[in-house]
This record gives structure tokens, sequence and C-alpha cells, in this order.
């Protein structure tokens, strides 16, 4: 069986590394002055390393050679806490870069996590969850390695090196030019490694991700690959998953250790050079022999900085990868409609028209005129269809599933923009509607009830003051109080993950009960007592008849027994509207309505 | 970890190669310079020394390319073999499991808990084996020069050694929290992400996005709790190499005094002691590693050490072709500590229909979920074609009964695929045949793909009532001998309820079949109906003898029938 499934996450367009850069560079702005204090520190460390050597130079040719042991201690407590001033610096500055490090994920992980929360409906019907889940915890833990392997302190490394290759040139430039003639090797190594190492870079991040999508999709819907015995299949799946990332990051690690390696056998081939080289001057006698010895030591100084910083160099380049990934999905503009720029929704440019609202009624009026929506492309899912809800008005949208009905309730919270016509709240195009102000007058029970894990207090009120003081009542009006206080905990029982540990009804109670809570002037019910016994939904029924007076109320029903109070039935088919009249007129034209009423009571 | 021995085994000689290499190259370099300094002695020209010197730095350098790739692989695979276990053990657990777990914290412990266990298992052991090697070359060097100088300078190990233990613990427990932090915070992006719909529907993100600063904030603290003690552990692995220094400053320059240590021995002991510091220094960071490795496969060993309280049998019973008679005795059972099934005792011949209602949290669908064991029952309570549950392989149950859950679960793939799923490798015209029954072939006839649709997650660009029966089909397409339906009509209409059932009439055939539902419709042509209430059967029987009793199916099968009526007037 072959797997098309959306979890196969594509490698994410490249950046140059400069942009990159350049992106990354204002996060670490607001925590400049930590970062300089770290940098600050970098002198006093060398320093301190610096002093030790002469210390115990001191105490071999003033002493230990001479058989004084009189000015000993003293020197050993110096050594001491000269060792001692080293660590504690070196505590503090890897403290310092871990705490800004700390601090930038955070900045990043959240702005990330509000992005999200601004993309539109359509972004979240085609991204697998485990993917966006890898991006806000494992591509920015890849960042955190970064800051944890020292990047900020690459600067001090740079600094170092320049000394060091000062200090060479002044000593003998024709030996340093011998020395440096290695470093072209070196700097092309780096240069060809980086694209190489960033391409499997990008792989490993995105085959992660892959991991991720599958694993959460698995444990989701555990129970049906248990019910449908088809757990070597699955099993299967995420080996394959499982291979191709491993596989991934071998590329990765045989890089890693080519660089380590190269640069390691270059800072030998170089001692080697100097040995050919000075040894050839030194018969010629244009140089002096312990001219030669020091500059050895110095090609190894010369080397520890390079070392360092080519460790950090593939560290980095993951880190890019991550940064390309997270810079990319921030840079995603499938925000919801609402957001984007006027000119690009095309608000306004069809007015409302057949909307007229006496102020003195209560709640809103609602107006779909003539609109046509298509999921994608124009496979159209409302072909011209058009509603007016006077205020207060209870309308009954039924027909065939599959025929668009949710889709309507979709579109009056403008989760997606029409195409084609335009929806009116009391006169005013939806689209110049702030969104928040438009959703907070709906309130709408989904088809499918979701609960969060939390309590059942939580669950109603979604941690909203206002909504949480009305917790109980709205219980009630659903008829869900008596059930909840039968609970252990009452309206404080735990409720876990997808609100498992409920029953389906339970579930879409709690749900409705929700809508209710918020006190919303709009009420939106999409099958909302589809899973409910006809008992409990006469006593929901019951309840909501004080509280639908004067709030305009949109109804989805399969059931009709549920709708048969609406003012207005509208008959959907395949997007298109075919009846629309109350109950009594429906019945006498005895068209699609009456065909389905029949069937429902037949018997 | 034993699987890759070999690979452990045959790194750490690369290793020693590489090092011997590296060696080799400082002592080269001592001979070209005394042949420099004494040029008359000569063996070899300067030139010869370099390439010798070139020659071994190129070897070092081609052997630590091998010995890194063998022990990182070794670790990239053992993360492989233990991910491989880890889903391996998911698909063993049951519902009880999951339902006590959040699916982040899972994805969680799969991905950062995993990766520290493989540093662990990759930097970690290349790193130990480093520092072992520099430290038993040094220790070597030193003892030849003074092995009572050798002793003094690592008498300060132990204390050294003693402070890091009580670290250890402490190093332990933080990173443990460290990871349960970034847990809840995966925990709240994909509950987040998943609830996307309510979550704007309700106008939650300024909330959501506080309380995923909170889970940032929990995770923040607990890393720099962490960064703290692995900032301490430099202190004292710094002052522990100084003070090694220190007694040698003392004890050995008294020896040199004396003469009982020559300078040179002393300068060069010291030389060598000064190569131990940096293995010290990385000493600290390997046990910083060592303890986040541990934490997390501790972590990781809560799931592969989980137990199912849903076991296979020792010895299945295999009650060969199963026809499907169901049988209930006295059962009682439930989730946590209130009984949610109490005495059923229910028995479904095979082939017989029985319809099943009742309010809302009355255990419909806790009763069915029994058949297929979802959930552990007790012995000798369940029985299909005779035989206990309990007795019976999961696979065998589960392959005969085709289970329509209330809440449908589609996978992200494609319509066909989704279908196919009991019976993967499926024809076309079984798949097509099941979507005709389920009433779903107009829809599929409608998309631009057919049957190729993707469905996206959970299937969310489906309907409600598309979905629902792309989950009837796939249950349909296993050709079960018990067919269990919870609530399967709840989301479509009367026409295509209709279209159904006519369609499921003559699909049943010699199948048991029970149905669950909340509207009397679907149970039309039922050999016996039950109804529920708080976990027990308080009415049984047929249509008709159940609207002669009076009691609450009668109510219910009125209730629908007044509304017929007042309707009608
Ligand atoms: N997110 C989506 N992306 C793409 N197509 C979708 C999406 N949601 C629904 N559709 C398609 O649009 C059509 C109408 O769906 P909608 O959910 O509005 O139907 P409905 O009338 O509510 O049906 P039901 O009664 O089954 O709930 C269906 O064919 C469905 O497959
Ligand atoms: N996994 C679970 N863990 C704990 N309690 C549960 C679990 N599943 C269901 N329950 C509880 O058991 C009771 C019966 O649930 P069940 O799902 O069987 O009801 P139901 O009759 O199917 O209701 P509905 O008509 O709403 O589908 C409910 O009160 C529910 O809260
Ligand atoms: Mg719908
Ligand atoms: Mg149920």
């Amino acid at each position: 069986m072959h797997f098309g499934g959306i979890y196969e996450d594509e490698i994410v367009g490249k950046m140059y590394d400069r942009r990159l850069m350049g992106r990354f560079f204002p996060y670490l702005l607001p925590y400049r002055r930590l970062i300089a204090a770290a940098l600050v520190l970098l002198p006093f460390v060398a320093a301190a390393k610096l002093v030790q050597p002469w210390i115990l130079k001191l105490a071999i040719d003033d002493h230990i050679t001479k058989g004084v042991m009189a000015g000993l201690p003293s020197l050993a407590a110096l050594f001491l806490g000269v060792i001692l001033a080293e660590s504690l610096l070196m505590f503090a500055q890897v403290y310092l870069l871990q705490y800004v490090g700390q601090k930038v994920m955070y900045d990043i992980r959240v702005q990330l996590f509000s992005h999200i929360q601004r993309l539109s409906a359509r972004f979240f019907d085609r991204t697998p969850v485990g993917s966006l889940v890898s991006r806000l915890t494992s591509d920015i833990e890849v960042l955190g390695e970064m800051f944890a392997a020292g990047i900020v302190t690459v600067v001090g490394d740079v600094l170092v090196l320049a000394g060091i290759v000062g200090i060479m040139l002044f000593m003998n430039v024709k030996l340093s030019l011998v020395t440096f003639s290695v470093l072209p090797f070196l700097i092309w190594t780096a240069f060809a490694f980086r694209k190489w190492m960033r391409a499997a870079f990008r792989q490993v991040r995105a085959r992660q991700s892959n991991l991720s999508s599958f694993l959460t999709e698995s444990i989701g819907g555990m129970a049906v690959v248990q019910l449908f015995n088809r757990e070597r299949d699955e099993a299967r799946e995420f080996r394959r998953l499982n291979t191709e990332y491993m596989e991934s990051n071998l590329p990765v690690i045989t890089w890693d250790a080519a660089l380590y390696a190269v640069v390691e056998t270059l800072s030998s081939v170089a001692v080697a050079l100097i040995i050919w080289y000075g040894g050839g001057e030194i018969v010629r006698g244009t140089l002096s022999f312990g001219a030669l010895v020091a500059f050895i030591q110095y090609i190894e100084r010369f080397f520890s900085p390079i070392r360092d910083l080519s460790a950090k160099y593939s560290v980095m380049q993951g880190a890019m990868a991550s940064l390309e990934r997270i810079f990319t999905l921030l840079d995603n503009q499938a925000l919801e409609p609402a957001l984007l720029a006027p000119a690009a929704t095309g608000a306004g440019k069809e007015k409302g028209v057949s909307c007229q609202t006496a102020p003195d009624e209560a709640g809103s009026s609602i107006c779909f005129n003539d609109i046509w929506f298509a999921y994608s492309e124009d496979a159209f899912v409302l072909k011209d269809f058009s509603l007016q809800m006077r205020r207060g008005e209870k309308v009954a949208l039924v027909g065939e599933t599959g025929g668009g009905k949710t889709t309507v309730t979709r579109l009056l919270s403008r989760l997606y923009d029409v195409n084609r016509g335009s929806i009116t709240v009391d006169g005013a195009d939806i689209r110049e509607i702030p969104l928040k102000t438009l959703r907070k007058r709906i309130g709408v029970v989904l088809q499918d009830p979701y609960l969060f894990s939390g309590t059942v207090a939580y669950n109603i009120s979604l941690g909203d003051p206002e909504a949480l003081k009305r917790v109980e009542k709205a219980a009630a009006v659903v008829g869900a109080d008596r059930l909840i206080r039968e609970l252990p905990n009452g309206f404080e029982e735990e409720v876990r993950e997808r609100g498992v540990n409920f029953s389906a009804g339970e579930r879409q109670l709690i749900s409705f009960a929700r809508a209710v809570a918020f006190d919303p002037d709009i009420l939106v019910l999409d099958e909302a007592t589809a899973s409910v016994d006809t008992a409990s939904e006469r006593l929901i029924q019951r309840g909501l008849e004080g509280l639908m007076h004067g709030r305009t109320t949109l109804v989805v029903a399969h059931r009709l027994s549920t709708i048969r109070d609406a003012d207005r039935i509208v008959v959907i088919h395949h997007g298109e509207k075919m009846e629309e009249g109350t109950h009594a007129e429906l019945m006498d034209a005895k068209g699609v309505y009456y065909r389905l009423y029949q069937l429902q009571f037949k018997d | 970890m034993r699987t890759c021995r070999g690979a452990y085994l045959g790194g750490a000689l690369l290793l020693v190669g590489t090092n011997l290499c590296g060696l080799a190259i400082p002592w080269l370099l001592k001979l070209a310079i005394e042949e420099l300094q004494h040029p008359a002695s000569g063996r070899f020209t300067p030139g010869q020394y370099g390439a010798m010197i070139a020659a071994a730095a190129v070897g070092q350098g081609i052997i630590r390319v091998f010995s890194r790739t063998t022990l990182l692989n070794a670790g990239r695979r053992i993360e492989y073999l233990l991910r491989e276990d880890l889903y391996g053990k998911l698909l063993t657990l049951d519902r009880t499991y999951f339902s006590n777990w959040r699916t982040g914290d899972i994805l969680s412990r799969l991905a950062n808990d995993l990766t520290n266990v493989r540093m662990l298992l990759g930097f970690g052991v290349l790193s130990v084996l480093n520092t072992f090697i520099v430290y038993t070359a040094a220790l070597i060097l030193l003892t030849r020069i003074s092995p009572f100088l050798t002793v003094c300078a690592i008498a300060p190990f132990p204390l050294m050694i003693f402070i890091v233990k009580k670290l250890s613990a402490s190093m332990f427990k933080t990173s443990k929290r460290m990871q349960e932090a970034l847990s809840r915070l995966t925990t709240r992006v994909e509950e987040n992400v998943s609830a996307a719909a309510v979550v704007k529907a309700y106008c939650r993100e300024d909330g959501e996005i506080e309380t995923f600063r909170q889970a940032c904030d929990g995770y923040s603290d607990a890393s720099m709790a962490v960064a703290k003690i692995r900032g301490f552990m430099l202190p004292i692995m710094a002052s522990t190499g100084a003070f090694g220094t220190l007694i040698i400053l003392f004890v050995g320059g008294a020896q040199v005094v004396s003469g009982e240590l020559t300078l040179g021995g002393f300068v060069a002991f010291n030389g060598y002691l000064a190569m131990l510091v940096w293995p010290t220094i990385m000493l600290g960071w390997i046990l910083n590693l060592v303890q986040r490795g541990a934490a997390s496969m501790a972590r990781l060993g809560e799931i592969l050490n989980a137990s199912a309280e849903l076991v296979e049998p020792t010895d299945p019973v295999d009650p060969g072709e199963i026809r499907g008679e169901v049988e209930f005795r006295n059962l009682t059972f439930s989730y946590g500590a209130t009984e949610m099934l109490r005495g059923i005792t229910l028995k479904i011949p095979a082939g017989s229909r029985v319809g099943i209602v009742g309010v809302v949290g009355s255990g419909k669908s806790t009763l069915v979920r029994m058949i297929p064991r979802l959930f552990p029952v007790p012995d000798g309570t369940v029985f299909v074609d005779g035989v206990d549950l309990n007795r019976m392989s999961l696979e065998k149950i589960r392959a005969a009964v085709g289970f329509v859950p209330q809440e449908g679960f589609l996978f992200s793939r494609s319509i066909a695929e989704n279908v196919a799923y009991g019976k993967p490798g499926a024809g076309r015209e079984e798949i097509e045949r099941a979507v005709r029954i389920a009433g779903l072939a107009g829809d599929v006839a409608r998309f631009p793909q057919g049957l190729e649709t993707l469905v996206g997650e959970r299937g969310v660009t489906l309907s409600g009532g598309q979905r629902q029966r792309v989950s009837i089909a796939r249950a349909l397409l296993k050709e079960p001998s018990i067919l269990v339906l919870d609530d399967p009509l709840s989301a479509v209409d009367a026409d295509t309820e209709e279209e159904i059932l006519s369609a499921l009439s003559g699909y049943y055939g010699e199948r048991t079949v029970l149905i669950v539902s909340h509207r009397l419709s679907p149970l039309r042509g039922c050999d016996q109906i039950i109804v529920l209430e708080q976990g027990a059967i308080v009415e049984q029987g047929s249509h008709e003898e159940l609207l002669e009793l009076g009691g609450r199916y009668a109510a219910i099968h009125k209730e629908e029938q007044l509304k017929a009526e007042i309707e009608r007037l």
C-alpha cells in the first residue's frame, strides 16, 4: 500500500545565510547587554588562563630551583585563586549565554505560536498537527544547541585568531605565509561542506517532522489500528519513516567527522610544512633555531580556535536549517482572511443589499447574498446561495449530508471567505467587522465536539472569566447539570484529552453548554443534538426556548423534530437552495422537505 | 545496546588508532627538532621529517573519520532501534493506557527524550572513550616519571567524585523536570493545533498564547536550573585539577630541592598533568550528559515497561470460523471506580440483530466496546461462539468484528485507503461495493478525484456525514461475522439513512448485528431491542413486545410519533 498521506513534509525553501542571520540578529538585540557582559568576560578568562603557567614558572625559577620554599605558599594561594576565578568567570559566561539562549528560544517560540494562532482554517485543513508540533519543539531545540555550543563566543574565537595571526606575521612573515598556505584549502572545505551539510540537515529536519506527524496521527487512531488488526502494517510504515530519518542523519555525522578530521590534519600538515621549509632556512642560516621552535608552538595556538570554530560550524549549519523552517512558517501568509490586507479580500466590493432591519428588534440580522464558495479551486460547494434572517429569527438548514450546511456556518464565522457574493450582519459586510467582534457575537456548537484536557468547568468557559460565571446556568439550560453534578467532582471533574472519559452525548452537551455560556447574540447549532437521546433533546429544547428569545439562531439538523418550531426552514441540496418556507408551507409544497419528513416519521 | 557492541568495540579501537597517530606527531616533531639542533647526526632531512609528519596527520585524519562515524552511527542505530521498540510497544497498549496519557507527552518522549539518550550513546560514549584514553596515556607517562607524585596528583580526585556524585542526583532530578516541562509544552501545542476550530470560534487565541507562555516559562526555568548545575560542575572540575598541580608544586618542589627529582622531570611532570586539565573538565560535561540521558531513559522506560491491562491469552482457544453468537453473562464493568455496566446478561444468537437504546451516558458504547475487547473484561462474562473472550486471541476476535465507532477516526490518506483499511489489497470492486452500501457513492462521484480524494488529518476535509459513512464502509468491507454499529447514522439525513438501511438489510445476511441508536428508525427489523439505563438492562424484547410493555422504549416511540402527529395537524 502506498501512503501519499499528508505527513510528507516538504523540504522548505532555502534562504541565503546572510538573510537568515540578518533575520535572526534582531532576536538577540534585546539581550545585547547580557551578551556584551559575556563578551567582556572573555579577556578575563583568557588572562586567567595565561597567568597560570606564568605562576608556575615563577614558582619553579624563583623557589624550587633555588631551594627557597619561603614564598611558595603565597604563590600557591595565588595559583588556586586564579584557577577559581577562571572557573567562576567561565561559569558566569556559560550561564549568561545559556540564559540568553533560553530567552531567545522563548521569544521565538511564543512568536511562532502566536503566528500559528493567526493562520487560516485552510492552513489547518492541510497541515498535519505533528509537523507544527515538531517546529515548535524540536526545531527550536536545535537553536538551543547552538547557544549551548557557545555560538556567541565565536566573536571571541575570531579575535583570538586575529591576534595570533598578527603575532605570527610580526615574528616571521615568510613562515607565516607558509603556514597560512593551508588556509585556502580549509576555507574551501568549509564552504563546500556547508552546502552538503545544510542539505543533509534540511533532510533531517523534514524527516523528523514526518515522523512526528505520523506518530501524532497514529496515537490518535490507535483504537482503529487495533480494531482492524493493522498493527503490523503501521509498524512497517513507521519503520520506513524511522529508517529514512536515521539514514538522513548519517551524512550529517560523516560531514561533521570529516570537517573535524580535515582541521586536525591540516594543523599537523602546517607543522610539517614549517619543518620542511624552516629546516631548509636553518641549513641556509637564514632562520634561528629558537625562532622555528617558537613558531611551531604558535601554530598550535593558531589552530586551537579554528578547531573550536569548526565544531561550532556544524552545529550552526543544523541551526540554520531549523531557522529556515521556522522563518518559512513565520512567513506563511495563509493568514485568517480578516488579517490580510483589505485589498486582498475584496471587502466592500459588493455591499449587502437586501437586508433591512427594524431598529427596535433584538439580536442581529444576517444576510447571505448570492454567495459562491469553493474550498479548492472551482469545485463549488455553495452555489448562488442566499438567505435572509431577521433579528431574533430561528432559521433551520436541512438537506442531504455533504450538501454544504456546515460550510454555511463556517462562512458566517468567517473561517473562510466567500468567493463571490457577501454576508452581512446587521447590514455590515462581515469583511468589514473586526474578526473578534464578529466571532464574539456568534456562539457555535460545532458538529464535532472537541473537549480539552482540564476540568468540565474549564471546557464550558474555556478560561474566559465572564463565561466562567455562567457555567452552571449554561449547563442547566442544556440539561447537563444533573449529569455533571452526578460526577464525583462535579464541575471540577477531570476531562482527559479530547474528552475520552465522557460519552459522545456527554461531550456534545458540554460543548453545547459552552456556546450558551458565552452568551452570544447569534447562535449557530450545527447538529448540536445529533448524539443525544430524545428525552435529553426535549430538555434542551425547553431550556433553549427562553434563551433563544431575541437571539438570531441558525440550526442545522437532520432530525426534523428538532426544528419543528423554526420560523423558516431552508433546504440545501448540493450547495444550492432548493426550498424555503415555514414547515407548513414546505409540507404543502410536497417537495424535498416533505419527502424527508415522511421518511423520518413513517412506521 | 548489545546489538551495537561490535560497533562500539571497533570504534574504541579506531579511537586508540587516531590517538596513536596523534601521539606520533609530537614525537616526530621532537626528533625533527633534535635533528635541526644537531644537523651532523642526521638520519633524515627536515623535508623527510615533514613528509612523515604529514603522513601521520593524514593517517590520523582518516582514522578519525572512521572512529567518529562508527561510534556516532552506533548511537543513531540504537536510537533507531529504541524508537522502533517504543512504537511497537505503543501498538500493544490498550485504551486505558492511552486515556491516561497525553499525545503531546508521548510525542515529546519519542522525540526529545530519545535525542538525549542518543547523545549519551553517541557523543557521550565517544567522549568517555577519548577521556579514558587520554587519562590512561597520561597516567602511564606520569608514573614513569614518578609514581609517588602521580599518587599525590590524583589524590583530590576521590573528593571530586564524591561531590560530583552528590550533584549527579540533583542533575538527574532537574533534567527530568526539564523533560517533563518540555512534554507539557509539547502537549499544549498539540492540543492547541488540534483544536484550532474551537479556538477560533471562541476567540481564545489570546488565552491560548497566555497558557503557552506559561508552559514556555516552566520549561525555561527548568532549563536554567539544569544550566546552573552544569555550570557549577565547571569550577569543581577545574579546581580538582588545580589542587593536583598545587600538591605537586609542594611535594614535587621539595623533592627537587632535596635532589630526589630532576628539574627536567618536574617540568615534564607538570606538562603531562596539564594534559589532564581539559579531559577533567570534559568529564563534568560527560556526567551531565549521562544524567540527562539517564533521566530521559527513565522516562522512556515508563513507556517500554508499561503493561497493558489487556493481555493476550497464554493458551488461546481457536474456535475456528466465528459464527457470531455473542453472550454476556452477568457482566459488570468499570472504567475506574464507578460501575458503568451492571449485571448485563444477554444472549445474541448468531445471525440475529440487536438494537440498543438508552439515554446519554447509559453505557451503550461501553457495552459494545466489550465485544472487540477494547477494554479488559472480567473472565467468564463475555462469550463469542461459546468461548470466553479472554481465551481468544485478540487478532482472531478483532478480525471477526466490524466495528463502527461512534466517532469515526479517519487517516490522512485517500478515501479508498481508508475504506480498505481493514483489508489491505482489497480490489476496486469490493471498495466500490462497500462505498455503495454505505451510501457514499453519490458523494464520491461528485469529488473530482473520486475514491482517490485525500481526506486530511482525521478526515477534516469531509463533511460530518461523509466521515461517518466512510467509517461504515470501512467496517463493511471487512465482511465481518459480527457487525457493531455505534450510533452509525447520527450525522446523516433521513433520505440517505433510508438508502443506507435498505442497502444494509441486504448486506446483513448471516451476520450478527448490534446497532446502538438514539433514533428508532435504524432499529427497524431488529430481532430484539434492549434498553440500557445506568449500565443495566431495564427492558428487553422485540419492538412489539416493548411497545406492549409500555415502558421507556414505548415512551421514546410515542415521543417520536407524537412529534410527527403534532406536525401533521
Ligand atoms: N475543509 C474542507 N476542505 C475541503 N472540502 C471540504 C471541507 N469541508 C467540507 N468539504 C466538502 O464540502 C462539502 C460540504 O461539506 P459540509 O461539511 O458543508 O456538508 P454538510 O452539509 O454539513 O454535511 P453533513 O450533514 O454531512 O455534516 C462536502 O462535499 C465536503 O466534502
Ligand atoms: N474511557 C472512559 N473512561 C472513563 N469513563 C468513561 C470512559 N468512557 C465512557 N465513560 C463513562 O461511562 C459512561 C457510559 O459511557 P458510554 O460511552 O458507554 O455512554 P453511551 O450510552 O454510549 O452514551 P452516548 O449516548 O452519549 O453515546 C459515561 O458516563 C462516561 O462518562
Ligand atoms: Mg455538517
Ligand atoms: Mg455512546
